[in-house]
């Protein structure tokens, strides 16, 4: 396929006589050059260094490179807005917008932020050596790439440049088998994705005679096509190939296996840069180049977007292994995020934008504090672990309900305000349906962030905390039926619904469950101890008691603190002052 | 000194901030002390910002302070700011007021207590919350703070969370709550959708451009709120569970504070309800029923914080009953004087259950007059002010609902009349078998069958097993080993916990000065109100002579209620015929609720899971809980672990988006 | 794409040319199916070097000789000739178990959704191409230019920038194979046997059965070209499918990792 498709620009290109070497903008690809530099540097470091470098020297290292790409990255953000239009760089195969360097910038946080967030575990570990950095900073540079793409073959390559060391770090804790098993079927996976986008990149070129995104868009604006099948196919397999690496439903299944069994501060790189990356690219690519097929795509993301929001939100429920749980959340994230690009208009993407960025440093923070939960060994994840976290660990049990409720979209955060604008863009698109749908789900998926936050506040075995699964589906659907009924969705309900929800679960067990979706009065009223199969819960009385003998104490690394605290930190203050971030968006969704 | 204001809630959030991160560190009591004067401060600088209000212009009373905009999607701009006019400082100083005393209080109560920094920092979180709540300039303040305090609310209640009772009060109170806020969110929302703003000023100003039944809509989702919030039909048996939580808590939260959310709420709409006639009328409806409900329920209690929230039920009955009949400034002077009266017999209450280690049990105490003179004689001030003996402040207070009941429907008025004869009744009860007659609790512990008290949770939770026995502290069968290894000595508390019982006993006998009907110069609430209420005021003009006569009729009831309680309960304990187990089992409203609705849903849920395993599901809501349950349990069996599954996966989405693409491909 | 391809030059095509792509798609397309229908992975990897010769005369049917040269090289001559040192050191005689799949229909259907997948791609196809240049190969026809000089040309030009690019997705996999196959370091001394097995590799797998899902890795790695294929250090791996062959017999004491519900998890399981 790579073969053929290379004959076909072979032929593009034959009958142009000159030969000139393109003008380089080397200033256009600093933040990537960085970043690849920096992990280059950090190699020859560890080869070249007689003695083995600390680990915290890579971090620096890479903390630096990524500080560099971000200043570097402003620059140009500078320069762009100074000039007041974008441009291309490199033959027109780099597209130098707001967009572009909005996703660089944020790319170049999370480099930073999963610097600090690694070294912890990295040297808790005893993992030494700079190839965590390094991959992690080459993934960094893929996603730049993507989001910076104005070519369909940059795209490709952005994508596995980003791709392969997400599949190395996945496998890269040998301890553990299913580091290794997540590797592997992350990597098969994502080749067989890869394959079909690339067959979808080589049927929308037949199709149009380019895989310039620019060219292609001028094509379809000026040609009316009489048979469009071909484009459309290609069209459909490049999409297929972006909701792979997005983790959308029904292309999902490798997300919850690959989370769980990646070491767990990969996983939380994992999660932000596929999503920064896949929706960069994704965005631009059915926002600006597709756009005038719009009317094709846009139920596609429809359907996708519910079941990748329902899925989510569904399975999250049922699981008891956090970092499973978080992936589910990552799958129902994603469908939010879908919801802005599915509204086709220009605060859809911001929307969307604003939420990735939201995302990013969520899903960092929130799988940096599993990470230092998971103890020595990466291994207790089990949501039992967390239980009575807010008596010993105050700090870190708040950190992480910040984290969580933001997620569950509480009022005071960027989750809140992230789920509000896409759901306010679906809305404005009339997609008033699936903004329903995207805020029960977010209402059901409330119950598992919350199952966490009442298993870490818990303070014993009598309280709320022993969530039965199904109760917790029953609870989260209960008590949201009722204002999402009435509503055109709105986040709000996730965070006033969903409470209540989660807290009915423990006594009534999962007879309790069904009957609390019976209708919201009927569910709350199930505390009554008349359920059938109330046995289904565990022993909460004298058997719930936690295992306070922990093998391995916590050790919380000040670098992972750092890290922790920026997300936290960027999490509510822009969830209270967020026109700074409102401001930067729109402008990025605007310089388009 | 007006922009002061936004100090108000900040106090107490910075207490909260402080005390999460080094409350443990201060340790006790310092960090009681801490919080109390934390909400001390908010208290000073309510006032200052009160008199600062005083001397504008009445007109000018009113005014938004935004801190700053929250955010703006499409038309909806939101603004985190305060609403500073009249109703709402009244609110704040009196919360604010009440909280520092009920701090104060609990620095003694909660003294032995080594969660003692966690409960000052649930109660500055609460405090605060409420100030938001009153104060906000829109209704998402207003509804942050309503969430705030509901969870506070959880938190407190379920203090004592190693009783399993007070962890499943803490979840009803919870679970109540969130189907009042469901409507409290419509609501809201329809105001929005109605007249695209959600500030207060901006909505009241748009009103005229809404229709009638959207009005009506909004007033009664917004009631639905106010119902759950403030325990009224038929949202009301959390309240009563609530009590598990420490007593100071059922002052604060369960009588003065929160539970007057609602009330405040349907004041502060006013000019919506003002336009929505058949929702105000619901709303005086269902209060005068709740507060004849109530204090029916009242009369047959044993547990005395039972009967003291069962009365606060019923009291919010009446002023949901002024505010439905329009009278907006009865409601909130019985709102005031509630507060005073409430928090002093809570707190009253709390020191005999201190006293008498944590019994709650009336019908094993008495005689407690003599020991603790303090104690019974502000306990005795606060029955009088409540029964409505003039001139104490339940008098003025209740005299002025009735009135205006009277003037909106004679049938309410006698419901109300009837009610206030029972309050005097029960409250008087309550009185005579705490505080008169033997000193029952002695026998109890001489005789050494267990009828005595509990040995304190605070001091020393008990374990998981014991848990269950002492929870039912109502139940006079328990019995408790350890009662006698504690001696009872019951006295007055320290300074600290009498200090508030004297100050709140002081404004429950003189808090009628606020409001006096005689003259026009003297009713400072309603003037000070006014610029709030005047254009949804249901005015009413009675003669003198009408005012006069019915001031004579409430104080007779008054007198017969009082008079009653004394006659009947001078040297009994148990008088079956007045105590009917209808009424002591809460007109088995509860055990229906339990009972109906818990044992419906499960058949109901047996259904719903069995059609949803027969496949035919009809995407109602009803069977969406069974539906995700067992979709969660099928879809999850995809995920089987291998890749050549999930490669199929990939591939079938693959073939149906193609399948798609084939039948939208022009040709 | 073939199959999509072969209308559009079957209606304009000269009779030797059309002769010649449909021998050359019916190597390839059988060539195809050997791979994954022999039981024996030496044949499918020959029979995989069939079908890339297959396409290499596509390639030169097209006039894109070059490329069909360095197919034949690259493809046929290194990477098939590396898979067949992984299958051979692997051990040709162990057959792939997949008695244990839960999904019972999953060879129908995957059958039956290839299918499906093909016929509506030709479907929207339907041997036209909208773009007027009516064959991808068009200007390859004529120019009087070397092959090699065209494809140079476009490398420097118009695709400098994802050609220089490709050289960080090779510096990748490099760094990907290292830490992949390298042993950690200080397995022996710093890690707690509580909390993780010493990383041998038999022990590997005595903690949770995923070596063979890293040999798996590695094979799958070279099949894409990425490069990690060949980390894999021999004997781990042998000893790993071997170790994972013995403990499934011996009845499943990791059943329980990476996946949802109850049943086998890991992905490439061989029986002794």
């Amino acid at each position: 396929m790579i073969a053929s498709l290379l004959g076909a620009l072979v032929g593009s290109v034959a009958s142009s006589g000159a030969f000139s070497i393109p003008h380089i903008d080397y200033t256009a690809i600093l933040p990537e050059l960085i970043l690849i530099g920096g992990a280059l540097l950090m190699l020859a470091a560890g080869a070249l260094s007689v003695r083995h470098l600390p680990t915290f020297a890579y971090t620096v290292l890479s903390a630096a490179a990524g500080v560099a790409a971000l200043v570097s990255g402003i620059v140009l953000w500078e320069k762009i807005h100074g000039k007041g239009r974008p441009f291309t760089a490199i033959a027109h195969a780099l597209s130098i917008d707001g967009f572009s360097t909005a996703f660089v910038i944020l790319s170049a946080c999370v480099i930073i932020v999963s610097s600090f967030i690694a070294d912890g575990y990295l040297r808790r570990e005893g993992i030494a050596g700079p190839e965590y950095h390094a991959l992690a900073l080459l993934g960094a540079s893929g996603a730049m790439f993507m989001a910076a793409a104005n070519d369909f073959i940059v795209i490709f390559l952005g994508l596995e440049i980003m791709s392969i060391p997400l599949y190395v770090l996945a496998a890269m804790d040998q301890r553990r088998a299913e580091s290794g098993e997540a590797g592997m079927k992350y990597f098969v996976l994502g080749a067989f994705s890869s394959a079909i986008f690339v067959y979808g990149i080589a049927l929308t070129y037949g199709a149009t005679g380019s895989t310039n995104l620019a060219q292609i868009a001028g094509y379809l604006a000026n040609n009316v096509s009489t048979n469009d099948g071909l484009l459309l196919a290609g069209m459909g397999l490049v999409l297929v190939g972006f909701l792979f690496k997005i983790a959308a439903v029904p292309f999902h299944m490798w997300t919850p296996d690959v989370y769980q069994g990646a070491p767990t501060p990969a996983t939380g790189y994992m999660a932000a840069i596929a999503k920064v990356g896949g929706f960069a690219a994704l965005l631009r690519v059915f926002f600006s180049t597709f756009h005038s097929l719009t009317a094709t795509w846009q139920p596609v993301l429809w359907v996708v977007a519910v079941l990748t929001l329902v899925l989510g939100a569904v399975l999250g429920l049922v699981q008891r292994n956090v970092k499973r749980m978080l992936a589910y959340s990552s799958i129902n994230h994603a469908g939010f995020i879908l919801l802005g690009l599915q509204a086709a208009s220009a605060s859809g993407i911001s929307a969307s934008l604003y939420y990735v960025f939201v995302y990013a440093f969520l899903v960092l923070g929130s799988f940096a504090i599993i990470t230092v939960i998971g103890r020595r060994g990466d291994r207790d994840h089990a949501i039992e672990s967390y239980r009575g976290l807010a008596r010993s660990h105050p700090m870190l049990a708040l950190a992480f309900a910040v984290l969580l409720l933001a997620q569950a979209g509480a009022p005071f955060t960027t989750g809140f305000l992230g789920k509000l604008y896409v759901v306010e863009a679906a809305v404005q698109s009339h997609s008033y349906a699936l903004a329903v749908i995207a805020m029960l789900t977010g209402a059901v998926a409330a119950g598992f962030y919350l199952r966490v936050v009442f298993v870490m506040y818990g303070q014993g075995s009598g309280a709320g905390a022993r969530a039965d699964d199904g109760a917790g589906v029953g609870a989260g659907v209960g008590s949201a039926a009722v204002p999402g009924e009435a509503l055109a969705g709105h986040p709000e309900l996730a965070m006033a619904s969903a409470p209540g929800g989660a807290l009915e679960v423990a006594p009534g067990g999962a007879g309790g469950a069904v009957a609390s979706g019976a209708t919201a009065t009927a569910g709350t009223l199930v505390a009554a101890p008349t359920e059938p199969d109330a046995g289904e819960t565990a022993p909460a009385g004298a058997g719930g008691a936690p295992s306070p003998a922990r093998a391995l104490p916590f050790d919380l690394a000040p670098t992972t603190a750092v890290g922790i605290a920026v997300t936290v930190l960027f999490t509510v203050v822009l969830g209270i002052w967020p026109g700074p971030l409102f401001a930067f968006v729109h402008a990025a969704s605007l310089l388009f | 000194m007006l922009h002061a204001a936004f100090l108000i809630p900040l106090f107490p959030l910075a207490g909260f901030a402080v005390l999460a991160l080094a409350g443990r560190r201060l340790g006790n009591p310092v960090a009681g002390w801490l919080g109390t004067a934390m909400v001390a401060a908010s208290f000073v600088v309510t006032v200052i910002v009160f008199a600062g209000l005083f001397q504008q212009a009445p007109a000018h009373r009113s005014f938004d302070q935004t801190w700053w905009t929250w955010f703006s999607v499409d038309r909806l701009h939101v603004t985190a700011g305060i609403l500073v006019d009249p109703l709402s400082m009244t609110m704040a100083l009196f919360v604010t007021g009440v909280s520092t005393l009920i701090h104060l209080y609990s620095i003694g109560y909660m003294e032995h207590d080594p969660q003692l920094p966690k409960f000052f920092l649930y109660m500055n979180l609460f405090v605060s919350s409420m100030l938001l709540l009153v104060l906000g300039g829109n209704l998402v303040m207003t509804f942050l703070g309503w969430e705030g305090v509901g969870v506070c609310s959880y938190f407190l209640i379920a203090f004592w969370f190693d009783r399993p009772s007070a962890a499943s009060a803490g979840k009803k109170a919870m679970i109540f709550n969130r189907i009042g806020d469901a409507g409290f969110l419509v609501g809201m929302f329809l105001v929005y959708e109605r007249t695209g703003s959600l500030q207060y000023t901006t909505v009241f100003s748009r009103l005229g451009h809404v229709s009638g039944a959207s009005l009506t809509a909004i007033a009664l989702l917004l009631f639905l709120g106010a119902v759950g919030k403030s325990a009224q039909l038929p949202l009301y048996p959390w309240l009563a569970d609530a009590m598990e939580g420490p007593t100071p808590v059922s002052a604060l939260i369960h009588a003065a504070t929160m539970v007057t959310a609602g009330v405040y709420l349907m004041c502060r709409i006013n000019p919506i309800l003002f336009r929505a006639p058949d929702a105000a009328h619901t709303v005086a409806i269902i209060g005068a029923v709740t507060a004849f409900l109530g204090a029916t329920i009242a009369c047959a209690q044993n547990d005395v914080k039972k009967i003291l929230a069962y009365s606060t039920i019923s009291q919010l009955g009446y002023m949901f009953l002024a505010a439905g009949v329009g009278a907006y400034v009865a409601a909130i002077f019985l709102m005031l004087a509630h507060a005073f009266y409430k928090a002093l017999l809570f707190l009253g209450a709390g020191s005999v259950i201190h006293a008498m280690n944590d019994e709650q049990n009336t019908k094993l105490m008495g005689g407690l007059r003599a020991v603790m003179p303090i104690t019974w004689i502000t306990f005795l001030v606060a029955w009088l002010a409540i029964g409505g003996v003039p001139p104490l402040a339940g008098f003025w207070a209740k005299g002025d609902v009735l009135l205006n009941a009277y003037g909106f429907s004679p049938w309410l008025y006698a419901l109300g009349a009837l009610t206030a004869v029972l309050t005097a009744y029960y409250i008087g009860r309550c009185y005579m078998l705490v505080f008169s007659g033997n000193a029952r609790w002695v026998e109890a512990r001489a005789s050494g069958d267990g009828h005595g008290a509990v040995v304190s949770h605070a001091s020393t939770p008990p374990a998981s097993g014991h848990a269950q026995e002492e929870a039912d502290t109502s139940n006079p069968n328990v019995s408790h080993e350890r009662v006698s290894q504690r001696e009872l000595h019951p006295h007055d508390p320290a300074w600290v916990m009498t200090v508030p019982l004297v100050v709140l006993a002081v404004c429950s006998f003189v808090g009628g000065i606020i409001n006096l009907p005689f003259h026009p110069n003297l009713v400072f609430l309603e003037r000070w109100l006014d610029p709030v209420v005047s254009r949804s005021l249901f005015n009413h003009h009675f003669g003198a002579g009408t005012q006069v006569l019915f001031a004579c009729v409430d104080a007779a009831l008054a007198v017969l209620g009082v008079g009653l309680a004394i006659a009947l309960w001078r040297s009994a304990v148990d008088r079956p015929e007045v105590e009917p187990t209808f009424l002591q089992r809460a007109w088995f409203i509860d055990f229906g609720y339990d009972r109906l609705i818990a044992r419906t849903s499960t058949v109901f849920a047996a259904f719903t899971s069995a059609v949803v395993e027969n496949r035919v599901i009809d995407g109602a809501v009803n069977g969406v809980a069974g539906l995700f349950r067992s979709g969660g349990g099928v879809l999850r069996k995809v995920q089987t672990g291998y890749v050549r599954n999930y490669a199929l996966g990939v591939m079938a989405g693959l073939v149906v988006l193609l399948a798609y693409v084939v039948s939208r491909s022009v040709s | 794409m073939h199959g999509a391809l072969a209308g559009g030059l079957l209606a304009t095509a000269t009779v030797p040319d059309a002769l010649t792509f449909a021998v050359a798609a019916i190597i390839s397309v059988v060539g195809a199916l050997g791979v994954v229908l022999s039981r024996n992975p030496v044949h499918s990897a020959l029979m995989l070097i069939m079908t890339l010769f297959g396409v290499a005369v596509l390639f030169v049917e097209e006039d894109a000789q070059f490329l069909a040269a360095v197919q034949v090289i690259v493809y046929a001559g290194a990477i098939v000739v590396l898979f067949l040192f992984v299958i051979m050191l692997l051990g040709v005689d162990r057959n792939e178990s997949i008695a244990a799949e839960p999904m019972p229909a999953q060879r129908w259907l995957a059958v039956a959704l290839g299918v499906l997948g093909l016929a509506e791609v030709i479907l929207l196809a339907r041997g036209k191409w909208p773009t007027g240049a009516h064959t991808v190969a068009g200007p390859l026809h004529g120019t009087g230019q070397a092959n090699v000089a065209v494809l140079g040309r476009s490398v420097f030009t118009s695709y400098l920038l994802p050609f220089e690019i490709t050289s960080a997705l090779l510096v990748i996999a490099v760094i990907g194979a290292v830490v992949l196959a390298r042993r950690p370091r200080g397995s022996g001394e710093d890690v707690d046997p509580s909390i993780g097995p010493r990383v041998d590799s038999g022990e590997i797998v005595a903690g949770g059965g995923g070596s063979a899902g890293r040999g798996g890795a590695g094979a799958g790695a070279g099949s894409a070209g990425a490069g990690s294929a060949g980390a894999v250090s021999p004997e781990q791996s042998i000893q790993a499918e071997r170790a994972a062959g013995e403990l499934v017999t011996a009845g499943e004491p990791f059943g329980a990792v990476l996946k949802e519900a109850e049943g086998v998890s890991i992905v490439q399981r061989r029986e002794s």
